[in-house]
C-alpha cells in the first residue's frame, strides 16, 4: 500500500474486548485493536476463526455479548444504521439478486442508501465503466461468472463512496487472473480515497501487498496484530538476502562472509547462499567481500519477511502451544497454500 | 393491516431505553420495487400469481356456468334435502333453470376465493423470507442502512399487496364472466352480492394475512423456499380444508357473520405478523445465516 496510514492520527475502527458467542461456542473472544483511518487491515485466520462474525459485529449486523467497538466514532451496537451508512460490504458470496441486472442491483443499493437518483446514476455508470462491466450492465446477473459477480458486488459496496470497506473473502472462488484483478480493484479503491479497509482473505500474497496492518485470529481470539514489517522484525531481526553465486559458496567465501560484522547467519544453497544481514545498507559491503574472496556474484535479492511469514510463524507457535493445534495448523497451511497455489 | 403499519411501532431498545420508531416509506418503497422487479422475472412466483387464480377463479367457474347453461336442467330436489334449510329455501324459490347456476356460482365456488389468497400469500412470503436465504442475498440486505422494521414491513407488503390485488382482480373477472355466461338464464346481475363483497373485501385479505403470518414464522426456521413451503404446508393445508368447509356456509348466513369471522381471522393474522416483526431482528436473522 502506498498511502501512508493514519495521516491524521484518527482511529477509524476500535474494538475493546469485543466478544460474541453462539449456541455452538465462542465466535469472537475479547477482541481488542485499533485501526487508524486510511489503513488496510488484513484479517486472517482459518475457517471458523471469527472473521465474518467480526465484520458483522463491526457493521452492527450482530450485537456483541461483551466489550464494545466503534466505527468512525459510532458504536454499531447503538446506531447500526448510522455505521452502515458510512460502510460498504462485500460478503463472502456476492449476494447479488440474480434476477436483477447488474445496473438494477447497483441502483437498488443506491436507492436504499438514499442517494439522489442523478448522483446514483453517475456513480453507477462510473463504477461499471471502471470495473469493465459497462457492456454487461443491463444483463441479468444470473449468467455472470464468479469474477463478474465479485466486481459487481464490489461496485455495489462502493456506490455510495463509503469511508470504510469491509471485504469478506472478496477473491473466494476466483481463478488466479480474476483474483488478481479484483485485488487490484480493491487496492485502487482503497488508495484513491484513503479508505479504511478490513480485508478477510485466504490469499496471503495478495493480502501481503495490500495490507498496512494484519490481525491473525484463531477460534475467535486475536493471536497477533500489527504492521507486518514490525511483527516480522520482532521475530526475525535483520534482513534475509539471497546471494546468487551460481554454485554453493566455497569454504573460504563462506567463512569470510560469516566473519563480516553485518552477517548474523549464513545458509549455503545450491546456487549461492542465503544470508541474514542487519539491514539493507549492509548489502553492498557483503557483495564486495564475496567478490574480493573470488566469488562471482550474479545477483542479490533482499527478501524482507512479511505478512505471509508472520502468519505461518503464528500458526507454528499455535501448534507448539495447543496440543490439538497441529491439525489446525496443517489445515491452515493447506488452505492458505492451496489458495495460493490456486492463485 | 395498512392502518397497523401506519402507526408508530414500539420496537427494540437502544442502550436499554425503549424507543419509538417511524416507518421509512421511501426505503420500504425501494425495497418493494426491488422485490417486485425481481419477482416479475421469476416463474416460480409469477405462475402461482397469474395462472392459478385465472384457472380457479375464472376458468373453472366459467366452465361450470357454460355447462349449467347448455345442459338440461338437473333435478336438484334430492340435493336440497342435504343442504341447510335456509339455503335450500333460497334456491327452491328460484326457477329450476337458475338453481344450478345460483348453487354453483353463487355458493360452491366461494371457497376458491379464500384458497387462492392463502396459496399466493404463503408462496410469496416463502419466496421473500426463506428465498432470500436460499439466494444468499439476505446478508447483503442486512449490511444496508435499513431498519429492521422497514425491511420486515416491505417483505410483508410484498407478499400481501399482490395477493389482495390478485384476489380482487380475480373476483372482478369472475363476476364479469359469471354474469356474462349466466345472463341468458339469470337475466340479471347475480354476483356480487353484499355477502360476496364482505367475503372478498374483508375475509380474503384476512386469510391472505393469516397465510402470510404462518409463513413468516415458518420461514424463519427454513433455509430454502421449498423447506418453508413444506413446513408451511403442514399448517396451511388444514386451514385451507377448514376454509373449504366453512366458506359456503358463511354465504348462507347473515352478512355480519362474515365480518365477525373475518375479524377473528384478522386478529389471529395480526398477532402472527406482529409476533414475526418482534422476532425479525438483524441479530437473530444473521445468527441463522
Amino acid at each position: 500500500m502506498t498511502s501512508s496510514p493514519d495521516p491524521t492520527g484518527e482511529i477509524a475502527i476500535r474494538c475493546d474486548g469485543l466478544s460474541r458467542s453462539f449456541e455452538h461456542g465462542v465466535a469472537v473472544d475479547r477482541l481488542t485493536f485499533d485501526v487508524p483511518a486510511g489503513s488496510v487491515l488484513a484479517l486472517l485466520g482459518n475457517n471458523g476463526a471469527g472473521k465474518t462474525t467480526t465484520i458483522r459485529l463491526l457493521n452492527g449486523v450482530l450485537q456483541p455479548d461483551g466489550g464494545s467497538c466503534s466505527v468512525l466514532g459510532v458504536d454499531p451496537a447503538v446506531d447500526g444504521t448510522a455505521v452502515r451508512r458510512m460502510t460498504g460490504v462485500v460478503t463472502e458470496n456476492a449476494g447479488l439478486d440474480d434476477r436483477l441486472t447488474a445496473r438494477e442491483n447497483l441502483a437498488s443499493a443506491a436507492r436504499l442508501r438514499g442517494m439522489p437518483s442523478k448522483q446514483a446514476r453517475r456513480s453507477i455508470d462510473d463504477l461499471l465503466e471502471r470495473f469493465d462491466m459497462a457492456s454487461h450492465a443491463d444483463q441479468q446477473c444470473q449468467g455472470f461468472s464468479t469474477g463478474q459477480r465479485r466486481r459487481i458486488a464490489l461496485a455495489r459496496a462502493l456506490v455510495h463512496d463509503p469511508e470504510v470497506l469491509f471485504l469478506d473473502e472478496p477473491t473466494s472462488g476466483l481463478d488466479p487472473a480474476g483474483a488478481r484483478a479484483v485485488m487490484e480493484l480493491i487496492e485502487h479503491s482503497a488508495r484513491e480515497r484513503g479508505r479504511t479497509v478490513v480485508l478477510c482473505t485466504h490469499f496471503l500474497s495478495e493480502a501481503g501487498t495490500s495490507a498496512d496492518l494484519m490481525a491473525v485470529m484463531h477460534h475467535g481470539r486475536l493471536l497477533t496484530f500489527g504492521r507486518p514489517e514490525d511483527l516480522a522484525a520482532q521475530r526475525w531481526p535483520g534482513l534475509e538476502v539471497h546471494l546468487d553465486l551460481g554454485r554453493p559458496p566455497s569454504l573460504r567465501v563462506a567463512q569470510s562472509l560469516i566473519d563480516h560484522r553485518a552477517v548474523t547467519a549464513l545458509m549455503p544453497v545450491p546456487d549461492g547462499a542465503v544470508l541474514n544481514v542487519r539491514g539493507r545498507e549492509d548489502i553492498p559491503s557483503v557483495v564486495a567481500l564475496a567478490i574480493e574472496c573470488g566469488a562471482s556474484v550474479y545477483g542479490t535479492e533482499a527478501r524482507p519477511k512479511g505478512l505471509e511469514d508472520v502468519y505461518f510463524a503464528v500458526q507454528d507457535e499455535l501448534r507448539d502451544v495447543t496440543p490439538s493445534a497441529p491439525k489446525a495448523r496443517e489445515s491452515a497451511a493447506t488452505s492458505a497454500t492451496s489458495a495460493e497455489a490456486a492463485a | 393491516m395498512t392502518a397497523l403499519i401506519h402507526r408508530e411501532i414500539a420496537a427494540g431498545t437502544v442502550s436499554g431505553r425503549p424507543r419509538r420508531v417511524r416507518l421509512n416509506w421511501p426505503v420500504i418503497r425501494a425495497l418493494l420495487a426491488k422485490d417486485i422487479g425481481a419477482a416479475r422475472r421469476s416463474k416460480a412466483v409469477v405462475i402461482p400469481m397469474l395462472v392459478v387464480p385465472f384457472v380457479l377463479l375464472v376458468g373453472l367457474p366459467t366452465g361450470i356456468g357454460i355447462f349449467a347453461r347448455t345442459g338440461t336442467s338437473p333435478d336438484l330436489s334430492g340435493l336440497f334435502s342435504h343442504l341447510p334449510s335456509s339455503m335450500a329455501r333460497e334456491l327452491q324459490a328460484l326457477p329450476q333453470r337458475q338453481q344450478l347456476i345460483e348453487l354453483v356460482l353463487g355458493y360452491l365456488v366461494a371457497p376458491l376465493f379464500l384458497i387462492v389468497p392463502m396459496m399466493i400469500s404463503s408462496a410469496l412470503a416463502a419466496d421473500t423470507f426463506a428465498g432470500e436465504k436460499e439466494r444468499r442475498t439476505l446478508e447483503s440486505l442486512l449490511h444496508l442502512p435499513v431498519e429492521e422494521h422497514d425491511l420486515y414491513v416491505s417483505k410483508v407488503l410484498f407478499a400481501f399487496l399482490p395477493t389482495v390485488a390478485a384476489s380482487w382482480v380475480g373476483f372482478t373477472l369472475f363476476a364479469i364472466s359469471a354474469n356474462v355466461v349466466a345472463w341468458p338464464i339469470m337475466g340479471h346481475v347475480f354476483v356480487p352480492t353484499w355477502r360476496w363483497i364482505g367475503l372478498i373485501g374483508f375475509m380474503a385479505p384476512a386469510v391472505a394475512a393469516l397465510g402470510l403470518g404462518v409463513m413468516v414464522r415458518v420461514s424463519a426456521r427454513a433455509r430454502t423456499t421449498q423447506e418453508a413451503n413444506q413446513l408451511g404446508g403442514a399448517v396451511i393445508m388444514p386451514l385451507i380444508l377448514a376454509s373449504v368447509g366453512q366458506t359456503s356456509g358463511l354465504l348462507m348466513m347473515k352478512p355480519y357473520w362474515i365480518f365477525i369471522a373475518g375479524a377473528i381471522v384478522w386478529a389471529v393474522a395480526l398477532v402472527l405478523v406482529r409476533g414475526g416483526m418482534k422476532r425479525f431482528t438483524r441479530d437473530r436473522v444473521a445468527s441463522r445465516l
